[in-house]
């Protein structure tokens, strides 16, 4: 029996099955025979989320314009069809074709969060593939490679991979499978293959590294191997205007999480705040032309249907020609009758015109982020938002007809006192205060105040990488502080699990010793670790313990600043002495202004060579 | 304005789309389309467009129709249908669009085929005769109300029951619209109720929506 029948044999007993079935508008379907390089994009988590993300998007539509690579789609099956395909063998598939992904040459993972890693093992195991890169042998097939955020630090899954691919995928992907064809039509082995390739900017083997460790526990020295270079350079795309984007999307049927057209408007981050990995590991900030950003979005709506576009970027209003491109934007999706959706926006100081116009099309409700509970915490996080500008911005808002407010925060933040938790209650007061001082308020209705609460996470690539995570403790201290401050029904609090974050950090700041825990963790049933009804603490903790992994070494101890820290030999472009700089700004509550008013100089330029901003210098 | 109806099919993978999906599918399909298509006028405008039956999931169809209105009084109907095929997901496509003749509550019934697999086809034969024979079918239906005895043999015609390759294959008209909607599933249910052969049900199609005369819907 063929896969496909096998497949549909089942499907009717599964929830939402033309997840699993492909042939949406704007899949591309090859002609085997016509193809030299297969390439399997997977997404550990199911296709409602996987199918949101707009790096694979991309990297699909640029591999398949290239006539004789094939790249499919695949993603990690819910529990039901799992279940079936373990019961029926039925391997891990892609969706084009629904071939069998381990008759692949190149498997990718796109690492967007940890507590996606199990999910991988799993999803190797599914597809009959050996989880560990040393079982699967040298021919050269199969290679199992990874990109993402994650993979800035990715000794925590080292064994399993044979390529971490650093930095944006645009050009290096091709790179390697140029590469891959060439060698593969020589005959070459998958060793030869990965001495090759390890010489491309962005290509990092984690075979041909070792590590050495002291008696306490931390790096004492790496050792490398194969030729391979002591340091590993992440890729980024130079001229991000021209860069490829693509001109249709998958168009799913069922609803996945961000059903709509997405637009990547800039790349980078001018602000600095000291928590944030995506701060930094994206530098340098580059954007795109108003000209070209309206016509990729006129392309996509046009090509997919779609009747909602989204503006991708870690802070859109940062945009330096902002006003005129959410004009001409909203002239265009005003016309065509489409939902312009402008998430995290300052509105601050915009014209009076686009303001009206913002408020036309904007549905959301107004969210801070504020952080922090104080302005002294604030400015320890570098996290550059007044008191007074939520105060503005909420008057504004108010006068204008809302009434709810929706405020994050993060607890366990270096440096935090009682006094930045109980902050916390008394911001939340005094904009309920604000709220009825305000004559022409919504009436009939009492303002509603909801708090978030995330607990810290120190990520590798930020200020804040040298810094433990509180103690469970510490934060259900905190937690309960907070409560206890709060004393009115018109503020409501949430917050996330501490065992998730300190999961989290532990697989964030961890090293290759921990490779032997994520294995038994998943050995035990450990999957979809960010949906709550499959979050097990218990059986990660045994898995730790098991393998004599102390977890508070990687959570709860501050690491050195002269420490070999394990993501020392990769290369994000900034520079560690500028994370140790504003580690110690940090501590003495003193901030640094964003890029563009100056550079403070975190090497990124000397790296790329030039300037990231041509007005940086005559503005200091 | 043109009042448009559209008969398409849905085939192959094209199955698996939920009517709730196939909603979305259609909205997007249209947007691709160019079509001017009429919006509703009311606070929050959205293009119009309905389908005269929903389709079970796992069901093919040759016959579904779409309603809906193009603004554009000059257009010809081939226009518009060549302009949705080019955009249509794959198992999909426009049979015909026409003008709308009747009005929705004209459909009385809709025609399925199905296949009933089994080892012994020949026993599983006699079952269906027997059950088909008899003097009622009741089947248990979900209502609103709770859970509804219904005997389902007055209302339904068997056009053909014939044995194949280890199946029998049938076809059957049973009432569909705004009153009565009976399911072919409700029939496999009471088969299977009957103690019948063990067998699976499959390639479930809906070949035609009729009216009370057995005149094809238009």
């Amino acid at each position: 029996m063929e896969l496909k029948d096998k497949i549909e044999k089942h499907l009717l007993d599964v929830q939402k099955p033309s997840r699993y079935i492909g042939g949406e508008v704007g899949s591309v379907t090859k002609d085997k025979s016509k193809i030299d390089v297969r390439f399997a994009f997977c997404f550990p988590d199911t296709y409602d989320i996987g199918m949101s993300h707009l790096g694979m998007k991309i990297l699909y539509s640029l591999t398949n314009e290239r006539e004789n690579y094939w790249c499919e789609r695949c993603f990690a099956p819910s529990e039901d069809f799992e279940a079936i395909m373990r019961e029926n063998d039925i391997p891990l598939y892609a969706l084009e074709s629904l071939a069998p992904i381990r008759d692949f040459d190149i498997i990718g993972f796109t690492l967007q969060y940890e507590l996606s890693y199990a999910n991988i093992l799993n999803m190797l195991d599914l597809a009959g593939l050996p989880v560990f890169a040393a079982d699967r042998g040298d021919e050269l097939t199969n290679i199992v490679i990874a990109g993402g955020p994650c993979v800035c630090n990715p000794e925590p899954l080292a064994d399993f991979f044979d390529i971490f691919v650093l930095g944006e995928g645009e050009e290096v992907n091709l790179e390697l499978m140029d590469l891959y064809w060439e060698m593969k039509q020589q005959g070459a082995t998958k060793t030869e293959f990965l001495r090759k390739a390890c010489h491309i900017e962005g290509i990092y083997v984690p075979r041909f590294y070792s590590f050495v460790y002291k008696e306490d526990g931390t790096i004492d020295h790496l050792v490398v191997s194969d030729g391979a270079p002591e340091v590993i350079r992440k890729r980024i795309i130079k001229d991000f205007d021209s860069v490829y984007y693509p001109e249709n999307f998958v168009v799913p049927f069922t609803e996945i999480v961000h059903d709509r057209v997405s637009v990547e408007v800039l790349r980078g981050c001018i602000r600095g705040c000291r928590f944030c990995q995506a701060g930094f590991i994206y530098r340098p900030f580059r954007e795109k032309h108003t000209e070209t950003i309206c016509r990729e979005t006129k392309a996509l709506c046009e090509n997919t249907g779609y009747d909602e576009v989204s503006l991708a970027s870690l802070s859109t209003s940062d945009h330096s020609e902002i006003d005129p491109m959410l004009t001409e934007l909203i002239n265009y999706t005003a016309a065509e009758r489409i939902n312009l959706s402008l998430p995290s926006l300052r509105v601050d100081n915009f014209s009076e015109s686009l303001l009206e116009k913002i408020k036309k099309v904007r549905k959301s409700g107004l969210t801070f982020a504020a952080e922090g509970g104080t302005q002294r915490l604030r400015d320890v996080i570098n996290k550059n938002v007044s008191e007074e500008e939520i105060m503005n911005t909420c008057t504004i808002a108010f006068k204008g007809g809302y009434s709810a407010v929706k405020l994050y925060f993060m607890m366990g933040l270096p440096t935090e006192t009682d006094e930045d938790i109980v902050g916390i209650a008394d911001l939340a007061n005094r904009i309920i205060d604000l709220f009825y001082s305000i004559e022409d308020r919504p009436k009939g209705r009492g303002v509603q105040i909801s708090i978030s609460c995330a607990t810290f996470v120190p990520k590798p690539f930020t200020p804040f990488q040298f810094e433990p995570q509180d103690t469970r403790e510490m934060i259900e201290h905190k937690q309960k502080l907070l409560l206890d401050s709060v004393k009115t029904k018109k503020i409501k609090v949430s917050y996330h699990d501490p065992n998730v974050s300190q999961l989290e950090v532990i697989l964030a700041k961890g090293d290759r010793r921990l490779c032997k825990a994520i294995y038994t963790a998943w050995k035990k049933g450990c999957k979809f670790d960010s949906w709550e009804e499959y979050f097990h603490f218990d059986k990660w903790m045994e898995a730790f313990n098991e393998c004599g992994i102390d977890t508070s070494f990687y959570a709860n101890r501050r690491f050195e600043y002269d420490e070999i820290l394990p993501w020392d030999h990769l290369d994000y472009l900034v520079s560690k002495e500028f994370f140790v700089r504003e580690n110690k700004t940090a501590h003495k509550s003193v901030t640094t202004p964003n890029c563009r008013l100056r550079c403070s100089g975190c090497g990124v330029n000397k790296k790329v060579g030039r300037e990231c901003f041509a007005e940086s210098k005559s503005n200091v | 304005m043109l009042r448009v109806r559209a008969t398409f099919k849905k085939t192959g993978r094209a199955k698996y789309i939920s009517h709730l999906d196939l909603n979305r599918c259609m909205l997007r399909t249209f947007r691709r389309s160019g079509l001017p298509i009429w919006y509703t006028e009311g606070f929050n405008p959205h293009p119009y467009y309905a389908f005269a039956l929903a389709l079970s999931l796992g069901f093919e169809s040759e016959c579904e129709i779409l309603d809906f209105n193009i603004t554009d009084d000059n257009m010809s109907m081939e226009e518009i249908r060549d302009r949705l095929n080019a955009v249509m997901p794959e198992g999909m496509g426009i049979i015909s669009v026409a003008v709308q003749e009747q009005k929705i509550t004209a459909i009385a019934k809709a025609e399925y085929s199905f296949s009933l697999v089994a080892d012994d086809a020949d026993k599983l034969m006699e079952d269906i005769n027997r059950l088909i024979s008899g003097d009622e079918i009741l089947i248990e239906k979900k209502t609103k109300k709770g859970i509804k005895t219904v005997d389902i043999k007055p209302d339904m015609e068997v056009i053909s029951c014939e044995k194949g390759e280890g199946s029998v294959n049938i076809v059957m008209r049973l009432p569909a619209g705004t009153q009565t909607n009976y399911n072919p599933t409700l029939f496999v249910e009471a088969l299977k109720n009957s103690g019948a052969q063990p067998f699976e049900a499959e390639k479930f199609v809906r070949r035609a929506i009729l009216c009370e005369d057995d005149s094809i819907f238009k």
